[in-house]
């Protein structure tokens, strides 16, 4: 891995802090600005990753998907669902240059959920295998956020 | 079908054929009586299906009511079903969930079995018990069966034949499978969700257009169709397909494409006593592997399947439509998962639950219903209440 600059690594860490920034505050709108107009997002067991298996959790391949989520979190299902408060915490394990202002960073995430009836549990955990593109903002080209909880505790209505 | 002849006096049932009382979603006692009457008793339980182990070698473990399971395809193609212990001191013989072998080694005290479950050898075997016999050592079986390359296992060997088992649900199982059951595994969705194992699968057809917003918003009409129960506490949904006509209010609604061919009956969904359900809805089919995980939690793979013969493009979308639509984080199942949970928190409260839509008689069972029935599930629950003994109350 060749040596990034603290400026890029701090921008890079910028962009992941605004992505678990806006999940935390149910913004939905600020999950999805935090990606670029083809960008993708995936979120994917491991065991089904290490199989080769392609089902997802949630699998939003191009743009149009990810505005589609926004519409299932706060249009869809709003009013049906017990609702919880989750807590992202990341750790950046490795970053490297892909060339045209795009890195390729690895993150583990540990995931933790409070319901309205406030015992807090771990939602999932895992890591996140991304592609940042820097510029004025840094977005995400693609964030694939791989689960090691094969078994979710629960149902996910929000993004991982 | 098999209720047993003995009256159990843990539960006096309702003498109302569409009211279940609330205390069986949470008392251990009924919990161990439903593991030995109904899971370890006489019911053929699903547990793979042929599409996940298409390599020899490939194997999958589950568990049946509390025990775990092993499946595995030998050398010689055939698939095998064991209980997953070392016919040894019965440690666990496998932890994987899935994946391929060439053997199984157990680590305790290394005996060794091959992919047939046959005991190939056993460290120090001239100085075992004077009735060792390594021929009758091999992994435990339990005894299975396959229709349309869906396996079952039963634990009992009362179990009558599959065929009659399943009876008129083979219907929507054939639906399910596109006519022979030539499926590939794509991948599973997996969950534990906070809800006695009864209301998870109690789940009816009443709810459907009202707790899940998206079918408004789609303008998605069920086709014309039809729901049955068996006797022996099967239920099946066979109907027309119908897709969604209302998609401008998504942005891609290349997720609620229809691609397959037939829709005369192209939405099926099967339900096996006690807790399997088995779906097909557009492209996407859907085995549901359940099982209790102690008398507050399930647990639910959900495992998705192309059909063999598709397209690469067929494949992708089935892919897309799948990982999106059902399952715990489902566009249109989401609401399922979170309401397992209130229920069963709810359940926790005296007295009885009622059902209501399409509840014809109040005195008696009977077999056909509307697709949107919930008294679609009455006919199951009496053969749950015949099968553990529980005797109802004068009316
Ligand atoms: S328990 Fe398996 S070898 Fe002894
Ligand atoms: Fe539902």
């Amino acid at each position: 891995m060749s040596q990034l600059s603290n400026e890029i690594l701090l921008a890079l860490d910028n962009a992941q802090n605004s992505y678990i920034h806006a999940l935390d505050t149910k913004n939905m709108d600020g999950w999805l600005a935090s990606f670029t107009t083809d960008g993708s997002y995936i979120c994917i067991a491991a065991e089904n990753e290490a199989n080769n298996l392609p089902i997802a959790l949630m699998l939003d391949d191009c743009y149009a998907r990810l505005q589609d989520r926004v519409t299932y979190v706060t249009k869809v299902w709003a009013g049906t669902f017990e609702d919880y408060q989750t807590r992202h915490f990341t750790q950046r394990i490795s970053a490297e240059a892909m060339g045209n202002d795009t890195y390729k960073i690895i993150t583990n995430y540990h995931i933790l959920f409070t319901p309205e009836q406030g015992q807090t549990n771990v939602l999932v955990t895992g890591h996140y295998d991304d592609e940042i593109v820097l510029g004025d903002t840094p977005l995400f080209k693609s964030k694939k956020a791989v689960m090691d909880t094969n078994v979710s505790p629960r149902y996910i209505v929000y993004p991982v | 079908m098999n209720a047993p002849e003995k009256y159990s006096p843990l539960v006096t049932w309702p003498a109302k054929v569409n009211e279940i009382p609330k205390d069986i979603f949470f008392r251990e006692d009924v919990y161990q009586l439903e593991l030995e009457n109904i899971f370890y008793g006489p019911e053929w339980h699903p547990v793979a299906h042929t599409g996940e182990l298409p390599d020899i070698g490939d194997f999958k473990t589950i568990n049946v009511g509390e025990r775990p399971i092993l499946i595995v395809r030998g050398d010689d193609g055939e698939i095998r079903t064991f209980y997953n212990a070392c016919s040894h001191r019965g440690n666990l013989l496998e932890t994987r969930v899935s994946g391929n072998a060439v053997e199984f080694e157990c680590p305790y005290h290394r005996w060794l079995f091959d992919i047939r479950g046959d005991l190939r050898g056993a460290p120090g075997d001239d100085d075992f018990s004077p009735s060792y016999c390594k021929e009758e050592l091999g992994v435990p079986t339990i005894r299975s069966a396959e229709y349309l390359g869906l396996i079952f296992v039963t634990c009992s060997d009362e179990t009558p034949d599959l065929d009659s088992y399943l009876g008129r649900v083979k219907s929507a199982l054939a639906t399910t499978f596109n006519g022979d059951g030539r499926l590939r595994l794509l991948g599973y969705q997996k969950v534990l969700y906070d809800v006695n194992w009864k209301a998870y699968v109690d789940n009816d057809g009443y709810h459907a257009p009202l707790l899940h917003a998206a079918f408004k918003l789609l303008d998605w009409q069920g086709g014309k169709g039809e729901q049955y129960a068996t006797e022996n506490g099967h239920i099946g949904f066979e109907s027309e397909l119908k897709v969604p006509k209302g998609t401008d209010f998504l942005n891609d609604p290349c997720l609620l494409e229809f691609k397959g061919t037939e829709s005369s009956k192209g939405s099926a969904i099967a339900s096996t006593f006690p807790i399997t359900v088995i779906t097909k809805h557009m492209d996407m089919i859907n085995i549901r592997f359940a099982f209790p995980r102690g008398v507050g939690k399930t647990e639910v793979h959900y495992g998705y399947y192309c059909h063999e013969d598709d397209d690469d493009e067929m494949i992708k979308h089935r892919i897309r439509q799948s990982s999106n639509m059902l399952g715990p984080t489902g566009l249109v199942s989401m609401e399922d998962a979170s309401i397992f949970h209130r229920i069963h928190l709810g359940n926790h409260t005296p007295g009885n639950v009622t059902f209501q839509k399409g509840v014809k008689h109040e005195d008696r069972i009977w077999y056909d219903f509307k697709q949107n029935d919930e008294a679609g599930n009455l006919p199951r629950w009496e053969y749950y209440r015949k099968t553990l003994g529980f005797n109802r109350e004068e009316a």
